[in-house]
């Protein structure tokens, strides 16, 4: 996996192989114990050896540097743990304003009056807010080693170690607020880690982007360094890549308008007018209520505007880079032989336009993430069929979409689907295995060969009925792609010829 | 195997838990397992009897008889499936994969490379341990992928655990 040189930051002794110890043992050559003793520059001088960081340190002056990637600890030593930026607390606080508006709600509203309402909001945001300083006076990260430690919480004291050799991939992120005091976000992704590892929020841009610079350096895989903008600057640094595809925002519109959604609105207004018109009540917050509501169902639609907003695709040596978002402009890149799945949708609507959406499945993102738009899973929100074909084409070389082999099931499988039998189907390409499903919202899946885990064979009662079965090609994270309803000896000749291509393909995949 | 089983008519390869006859060998697994199985499904009806017999006897209900009398047959019905499942799970150590067949109503065959494996579980739960018996699962990167061996002899258990990591770690490739 990582068969970089490790990155040797000046003054450190080589990392010990295999030492991903979270606690706060002192391996071997690391220098001076890491972490009983409090660097110098938090807060008072240190104290007695034994004092554990942080202590019951009174917050004295931070020197400027605090917060600053600059070196300012002991020459060879430890490297110090910085800070997170120290507006921070600030952001925190303002963020927890929407929850606290959220959570009192708008009967509250009309139950306590406007002024009691706001005391009661001020009051909830300032808690919030004190905290936020507390805690990020307490949190704490540095690179040891091969390792990111992340040091955080007051009561409940907390050292994660993240072993920079499972790094999937760095993502800087800036949200809304983010983006109007010039810092950003760090989000990690660890290969089978249960979510999101350590989100370090909130450092400046520039910082943000040298400290993702040197993280995929030490995990080895150092991309080209990019040009540091300054703080301040929109949007953090793209690398220059090759520019694949840019959305236009006239169609991302046009196709969010095209969904079940934005036609079913209308209808739900006129309702509400309707109702209001007839009863001649027009109660504030009876109107308030309904407008959440809407907003409600409007919500899907809205978000994938926003955060698909200016689109664009970047290939930059073997990795995608993806750039959207409006509020929250984030960038992800995404690995190309970390791929595990490309899927194709052509939504009902949008096949006036001949348009589709092209997603992929990454490996490391898990599954169980409730909010998915953390994963990097998007390849093109909306494109005709030329730009689906180029974008895919980069993402599987020598696949064409509209050359993909495919066949449907045998004509017995109508019993078991009788509308969408000619709908689904499957075929083996060159390099993928292709899956066909969906009668209203055509659906195609593919998977390399080099990416299946494990192919299974099943059949249902009535599949034995018909001597059919359903041949599952297994990727990691993610549903994987399935053959429904083929012939029983051809199920068992598509399973053998899977296994026998995915062994091939890894064999071919793997380093000399 | 267990001509039984095929309750379809013939098909082009010898029966649908069998493909490639002539380059697989299959291994059943322990006919013990039938036991473990059977007394665990008599520890689920004793326990559903006494509570359902408990609630008759207070209230009298008829429904709560006839749940009795439903569950009694469900678990006749049980005891001869169990017998053919048994039977049904059969597992094959082939060059580069592991083949695990199982599932009787919903049949299922696994075909799994050592070179994907992540990990393999050994696991011997208290009843199976009375009977001499142990669990091998062997676990990929994706969670669909089920290959899971009970009824194994422990000392047949750790040659394949032994085998699987000694291939997994000789091919491994990961994700």
């Amino acid at each position: 996996m990582t068969n970089g040189q490790p990155w040797p930051p000046p003054g450190y002794a080589p990392p010990t192989p295999g030492d991903v110890s979270p606690d706060h043992a002192a391996p071997p050559g690391y220098g001076p114990p890491p972490d009983q003793t409090p660097p110098p520059g938090y807060g008072t001088p240190a104290g007695p050896q034994a004092q554990p960081w942080p202590g019951p340190v009174p917050p004295g002056p931070v020197p400027p540097g605090a917060w600053n990637p600059a070196p300012w600890g002991p020459p060879g030593g430890e490297e110090p743990r910085q800070r997170l930026h120290p507006l921070s607390p600030a952001l925190h606080g303002a963020k927890s304003l929407v929850v606290v508006i959220a959570g009192l709600s708008w009967s509250t509203l009309s139950r306590v009056g406007f002024g009691w309402f706001a005391v009661l909001v001020a009051v909830f945001v300032l808690g919030a807010t004190v905290l936020s300083v507390i805690s990020w006076w307490n949190t704490g990260y540095h690179v040891v080693g091969r390792e990111l430690r992340v040091h955080e919480g007051l009561l409940w004291r907390r050292t994660r170690a993240i072993p920079l050799e499972r790094l999937q991939a760095v993502e800087v992120v800036r949200p809304l607020l983010a983006q109007l005091t010039g810092l950003a976000e760090l989000r990690l992704e660890v290969v089978g880690g249960g979510k999101t590892e350590a989100p370090l929020a909130y450092l400046g841009v520039a910082e943000a982007s040298a400290l993702r610079q040197r993280l995929l350096a030490v995990a080895g895989r150092a991309p080209a360094p990019a040009p540091t903008a300054a703080p301040g600057v929109p949007a953090p640094p793209a690398a220059a890549g090759r520019r694949l595809h840019a959305v236009r925002n006239q169609d991302l519109l046009v196709s969010q308008l095209l969904t079940p959604q934005a036609f079913l609105l209308p209808l739900g207004l006129a309702f509400v007018v309707a109702q209001f018109l007839s009863e001649g009540s027009w109660s504030f917050i009876a109107v308030a209520s309904t407008l959440t509501a809407m907003a409600g169902v409007l919500l899907q639609p809205i978000r994938r505007v926003l955060d698909d907003w200016s689109f664009r695709l970047d290939a930059e040596g073997d990795t995608l880079r993806v750039h959207n978002g409006l509020l929250e402009t984030r960038v992800q890149t995404v690995p190309l032989h970390r791929v595990q799945t490309v899927g194709v949708t052509w939504p009902l609507l949008w096949r006036m336009k001949g348009w589709l959406r092209l997603r992929l499945e990454v490996a490391g993102y898990s599954a169980g993430e409730p909010d998915d738009r953390n994963r990097p899973d998007r390849l093109l929100p909306v494109g005709d069929a030329g730009t689906g074909e180029l974008v895919v084409a980069e993402v599987l070389p020598g696949v064409r979409l509209d050359a993909l082999p495919g066949t449907p099931p045998p004509a017995r499988a109508r019993w078991l689907r009788p509308l969408s039998r000619a709908a689904v189907g499957a075929g083996l390409d060159e390099r993928v295995f292709v899956a066909r499903s969906g009668l209203l919202t055509r659906r195609l899946t593919l998977v390399p060969y080099a990416r299946i885990q494990s192919v299974r064979v099943t059949q249902g009662p009535a599949q034995r009925r018909l001597r059919l079965a359903t041949v599952h090609a297994d990727t990691a994270g993610g549903a994987g792609a399935a053959a429904v309803d083929r012939d029983l000896g051809d199920a068992w000749a598509l399973a053998a010829e899977l296994t026998a291509r995915a062994r091939a393909a890894r064999r071919a995949d793997r380093p000399a | 195997m267990n001509a039984d089983d095929l309750a379809g008519p013939p098909t082009t390869p010898p029966g649908p838990l069998e493909p490639w006859p002539e380059t697989v060998r299959w291994q059943p697994i322990s006919r013990d397992l039938i036991w473990v199985e059977l007394i665990r499904l008599g520890i689920g009806l004793a326990v559903a009897l006494v509570v359902l017999g408990a609630a008759w006897a207070f209230s009298g209900h008829w429904l709560l008889g006839a749940a009795i009398g439903v569950s009694l047959l469900l678990s006749a019905w049980r005891t001869v499936t169990i017998v053919r499942a048994v039977r049904a799970w059969g597992y094959a150590e082939r060059d580069d994969d592991l083949l695990v067949r199982h599932g009787l109503l919903v049949r299922r065959l696994s075909i799994v490379p050592y070179s994907r494996m992540q990990f393999v579980d050994v696991s011997a739960g208290p009843l199976e341990r009375a009977f001499d018996l142990a669990t091998v699962q062997l676990h990929t990167a994706a969670a669909a992928s089920d290959a899971r061996v009970p009824g194994l002899r422990p000392a047949e258990a750790s040659r394949l655990r032994d085998r699987l990591t000694a291939l997994g770690e000789d091919r491994a490739e990961g994700l």
